[in-house]
């Protein structure tokens, strides 16, 4: 699996523009670039659709029991989010996902790499075996060990408490074969040259390798963020108390609540979804990256 | 960019306003309690109008104990019982906690549940003995039967006038017969465009049970007298299978609303997607909200018999945990005559007192349609209650939706439908 | 699959003492939350364990004689299939051609690029619900949008099939970009030289895609196949909140059904983790398999 990823270490996959020109007659040339604007201009509309409707029914009132088709919010209104805000603790759930999204993200990444830098640049016996372990654990389904982790968790007394979600979501190994990749196209001479002047190993990974792992720390914290913010099968079996929800499982709650009230649904669907999506466009050239070398999700 | 230190600060800032402001990281949930004050945690599920009365008879039950506070923890009606049996799994389970009547033959079997003979059972013969059977196992009373629902049919004037449907019957002694049911549809399914369907039965959602009202109004039964085995497949069960089948094949409901669907009936009705609806009266108070046409209400039909369904809840406490008595004072409040009058008042539906039973509630939704659902609940039998609270009944229910969704939507026939039920209904059984 | 030999840091022959300070974290936490689990599921999948106190009772290998005569764990597993035969080929022919269409002169590429994997980032549960605004089938947009076309309306929940489509579609939807991820990396990889040299020698544009392009997408190729098998194998948000696995069994898959075994009415958690046994060997046989052809492939080339 890892031999045959396509993108080399963390090469940038929009950095290049093609523009090699097709040969032929222009008029044939022409007509192949209308029809590609016009494929393009069509996916887009695909794509984009689910999304503007959600976005109009968020808005839009009294779209609860609506039949018609709604393109276009009528009377923009906050009344969806308002009427569930009022009811809900949604509030609650986005500043819980804040917390277990950070928190694990934050162990994710420490761990991924030092543990990178361990699988890549040091030696110790049983390095290989063990690397090759945490790699096929990237191949364990989630539901094929829910019943016990959960009974793991729940005789660790952690059930109901962000722990039971945080320590197994940064347990997910996907970001030390990242690391390791990415560490492993750094020279071992900076290393070595580091090690000449009586440098530490924490001293080399702290002063050396650290400053160069940006790009590689931006990738694995988007990555870790969304695969966190969005886990919702772990957190349905152990959390229980609805104060203590992060929103995946909050809306599907509200989904239990309102069934076909599509307004405060999409309302809440939107909240929930708007942070990643913002984020995405922001650092979109790491996500692509990250994506493309995992292939998580 | 993303240098090493600002991710390290803004790591451990976010690490500390985490840790300093959720509860989430101790798994003590929201409230504090001041010293010496006893928090009780109660699971339940509601709707807004059952959320507002049960927050309503928890402040007056505080505000009779100071020294208790109730924290009340609401979670949707499908995921209820997952919610409370991974708490006892994991060794916590809540102090207090809301469970239907069709899923509490579970709890009371596995000896969980807080007797409850001292406060419960020293007024054992307040209550109406049918439903008071529903939480006592070996004589141990082991819960509140807190309010009942029963099923009835509302109906959109505008559709009935549509259709010349004017021989309504207001009470239990005019129920439609089934072939007058039949009857009533084919008129509607005239009248009413694509966008409408006749009606609407109420058995999605973890409520395939209420077909077995048709059952028994056929005059069939789900269990034999000893419940230890299956009784369905009878005459009367290929039967109620038969009629309730030709709900789907002649279009009277919409094929979207089978057992096994993720909507509501009193959804579906208040969208206009039916002219009647087979809804429980706690549903009132969201119809009545959502609803922009004029409704009314009739009795279920019946057959050889007549029947609805027993819908209701008990309020239950975990027999291990530290805060039994308060639990038990909790559960004693709200069996109290005042307070049960005020709750049912508020949601719709139907007290289990029979000194309530008895007299006239003042309703606060839709007052003039409530006596039709008081009347449907008196053709509820003990017998026909002892068959949905045997302890795997909440098994026996998600088998009786799949099962049945095979008959409505996959075209296997009545004969066949009841066999697979009876063994499915085995099987459960053990 | 074989880690290459990298040239470590050297340290008196027998390895770095601050190796455990470094590799020991997230040892620890994957040993103890993935590799563990995984070894108890083995174990707890001969077992029954009771409802609510948790007992743990032997039954050797009942559960999985109770699976062998189940029907509905024989159509989540048919469905499973299914649904990896059609979204797996379906968004990787996608993802192909909107890669090629994205790799080309085409004007607006980075928008057009972000439009298709957006939904990359949205969530299964907000996936499924937005499924819900567009396929329920009485008040869904799609069902308005055939109305106002003068279309005919499609029963997307009472159908089987029909729920079924609607499960791939949705999937196909949040899948494609990702396959054109993959595919846009690898096409930019091909070197421009190979296509000129082919032009030179009067190949056809399908030509020059048939020979220079598509031989040098294998290992993208590969790559996506076995991430999208294991998606396929897994998928459990979209499904449990779209359709809840319904009408009847049409859309059960064997996630849904390996949680609603253990978690939902039945509380069956001994057989829910023989279901969870099942679907890690599948995914697992599949894996070397592909594995094993991709390498004998290479060799084979060389």
């Amino acid at each position: 699996m890892v031999a045959t990823v396509p993108t080399r270490g963390l090469t940038v996959v929009d950095a290049r523009a093609r523009t090699a020109r097709a040969p032929g007659r222009p008029g044939r040339r022409r007509v192949g670039w209308t029809l590609r604007v016009v494929a393009a201009v069509l996916v887009a509309v695909v794509m984009v659709f689910p999304l503007w409707v959600m976005l109009v029914t968020a808005f839009s009132s009294g779209s609860a029991y609506s039949q018609t088709l709604r393109l276009w919010p009528s009377e923009p209104t906050l009344d969806n989010f308002t009427r569930v805000f009022a009811a809900w603790p949604v509030g609650s759930w986005f500043a819980n996902s804040v917390a277990v999204a950070g928190v694990t993200t934050v162990l994710s990444v420490t761990v991924s790499l030092t543990g990178g830098f361990a699988f890549a640049k040091l030696r110790w016996a049983g390095r290989t075996p063990v690397f090759l372990l945490l790699l096929a654990t990237m191949m364990i389904p989630a539901q094929a060990i829910l019943v016990p982790q959960f009974r793991l968790v729940s005789s660790l007394g952690l059930v109901g408490t962000f722990w039971a979600v945080i320590l197994p979501g940064a347990a997910a190994t996907f970001g030390i074969f990242l690391a390791r990749q990415f560490l492993m196209a750094i020279p071992t001479e900076l290393v070595e040259a580091a090690r000449v002047d009586g440098a530490s190993t924490p001293r080399v990974f702290w002063s050396i390798v650290l400053p160069l792992c940006r790009p590689l720390i931006a990738v694995l914290t988007l990555l870790a963020l969304m695969y966190q913010w969005n886990d919702f099968l772990w957190p349905l079996v152990v959390l229980r108390d609805p104060a203590l929800f992060t929103l995946p499982i909050g809306l599907q709650f509200l989904q239990g609540q309102y069934l076909t009230d599509h307004g405060a649904l999409m309302a809440m669907t939107l909240l929930a979804t708007a942070p990643l999506v913002v984020l995405f466009l922001v650092f979109q050239r790491y996500f692509v990256q990250g994506l493309a070398t995992t292939g998580l999700r | 960019m993303i240098d090493r230190r600002s991710l390290l600060l803004g790591g451990a800032g976010l690490g500390a306003a985490a840790l300093g402001g959720c509860a989430g990281f101790t798994g003590q949930g929201g409230g504090e309690a001041s010293r010496g004050q006893t928090t009780l945690t109660f699971v339940n599920w509601s709707g807004d109008a059952e959320k507002a009365a049960s927050d309503a008879l928890i402040s007056r039950f505080e505000e009779a104990n100071p020294d208790i506070r109730v924290e009340t923890q609401t979670v949707p009606y499908a995921d209820i019982s997952t919610n409370i049996d991974s708490r006892f799994q994991a060794g916590d389970p809540p102090d207090l906690f809301r469970v239907s009547y069709i899923d509490i033959g579970l709890y009371t079997s596995q000896g969980v549940l807080l007797d409850l003979s001292e406060t419960i059972g020293a007024r054992a013969g307040e209550f109406v003995p049918g439903l008071y059977e529903a939480v006592v196992v070996d004589q141990v009373p082991y819960g509140v039967p807190h309010q009942i629902d029963t099923t009835a049919v509302l109906y959109r004037t505008d559709a009935f006038e549509a259709a010349g449907i004017t021989d309504v019957p207001t009470g239990l002694e005019q129920a439609w017969s089934w072939a007058e049911l039949a009857e009533v549809a084919e008129r509607l399914k005239g009248v009413t465009g694509a966008d409408q369907y006749p009606f609407v039965y109420n058995w999605q959602a973890a409520g395939a049970y209420r077909w077995l009202s048709w059952l028994f109004q056929a005059g069939g039964r789900l269990l034999t007298r000893g419940l230890d085995a299956a009784a369905v497949a009878s005459d009367e069960g290929r039967r109620a299978v038969e009629f309730t089948q030709r709900f789907f094949t002649e279009e009277w409901v919409a094929r979207n609303t089978s057992t096994q669907a993720t909507t509501y009936a009193s959804d579906e009705f208040v969208a206009g997607t039916a002219a009647m609806a087979f809804v429980g009266d706690f549903s009132l108070p969201t119809i009545d909200t959502g609803a922009d046409f004029e409704y009314g209400v009739l009795p279920m039909p019946r057959d050889v018999e007549a029947a609805s369904d027993l819908g209701g809840n008990a309020v239950v406490a975990a027999a291990d945990g530290p805060n039994t008595g308060a639990a038990a004072r909790f559960c004693a409040f709200i069996a109290e005559e005042e307070q049960m009058r005020r709750y049912c008042e508020a949601t719709g539906q139907l007290p289990t007192l029979t000194a309530l039973t008895e007299t006239e509630l003042a309703f606060e939704v839709r007052p003039d349609l409530m006596p039709t659902f008081v009347e449907q609940a008196t053709t509820l039998t003990a017998e026909q209650v002892r068959q949905v609270t045997v302890p795997a009944f909440g098994r026996i229910n998600a088998l009786l939706g799949e099962e049945l969704e095979q008959a409505f939507l996959g075209g296997r026939d009545a004969a066949a439908t009841v066999d697979a039920l009876a063994a499915a209904v085995d099987g459960a059984l053990g | 699959m074989s880690a290459p030999s990298v040239p470590g840091v050297r340290r008196q022959g027998r390895g770095d003492r601050s190796a455990p300070l470094f590799a020991g974290p997230v040892v620890l936490l994957a040993g103890l939350f993935l590799v563990l689990p995984m070894g108890l599921a083995l174990v707890f999948s001969l077992t029954e364990i009771a409802p609510l106190s948790g007992e743990v009772g032997w039954v050797g290998l009942a559960n999985f004689a109770t699976m062998a005569a189940d029907p509905t764990f024989f159509r989540s597993l048919l469905n499973t299939a299914l649904f990896a035969l059609v979204t797996v080929p379906g968004s990787m022919a996608i993802g192909l051609a909107l890669a090629l269409l994205m790799n080309s002169v085409l004007p607006a590429r980075p928008l057009f690029r972000t439009v298709v994997y957006l939904p990359l980032v949205i969530s299964g549960v907000a996936v499924g619900l937005i499924g819900s605004l567009l396929f329920n089938e009485t008040s869904g947009v799609l069902r308005a949008l055939a109305l106002a076309l003068g279309l005919p309306v499609v029963p997307w929940q009472s159908s089987g099939p029909a729920a079924f489509a609607s499960v791939v579609l949705i999937t196909l939807w949040v899948r494609v970009g990702f396959c054109m991820i993959i595919y846009l990396a690898a096409l930019q990889a091909v070197p421009p030289e190979l296509h000129e040299a082919a032009q030179v020698e009067g190949a056809s544009g399908w030509q020059r895609f048939h020979h220079v392009t598509l031989p040098l997408l294998g290992p993208a190729t590969f790559f996506l196949l076995i991430m999208s098998v294991i998606y396929s194998f897994n998928v459990f948000d979209t499904v449990f909140v779209l359709t809840g696995g319904g009408p009847g069994s049409a859309t059960e898959v064997l996630g849904t059904y390996a949680y609603d075994t253990a978690f939902g009415p039945a509380r069956d958690q001994g057989y829910g983790a023989a279901i969870g046994v099942v679907v890690f060997v599948l995914t697992m046989v599949f894996t070397l398999v592909q594995w094993r052809r991709s390498r004998a492939a290479r060799d084979g080339a060389l």
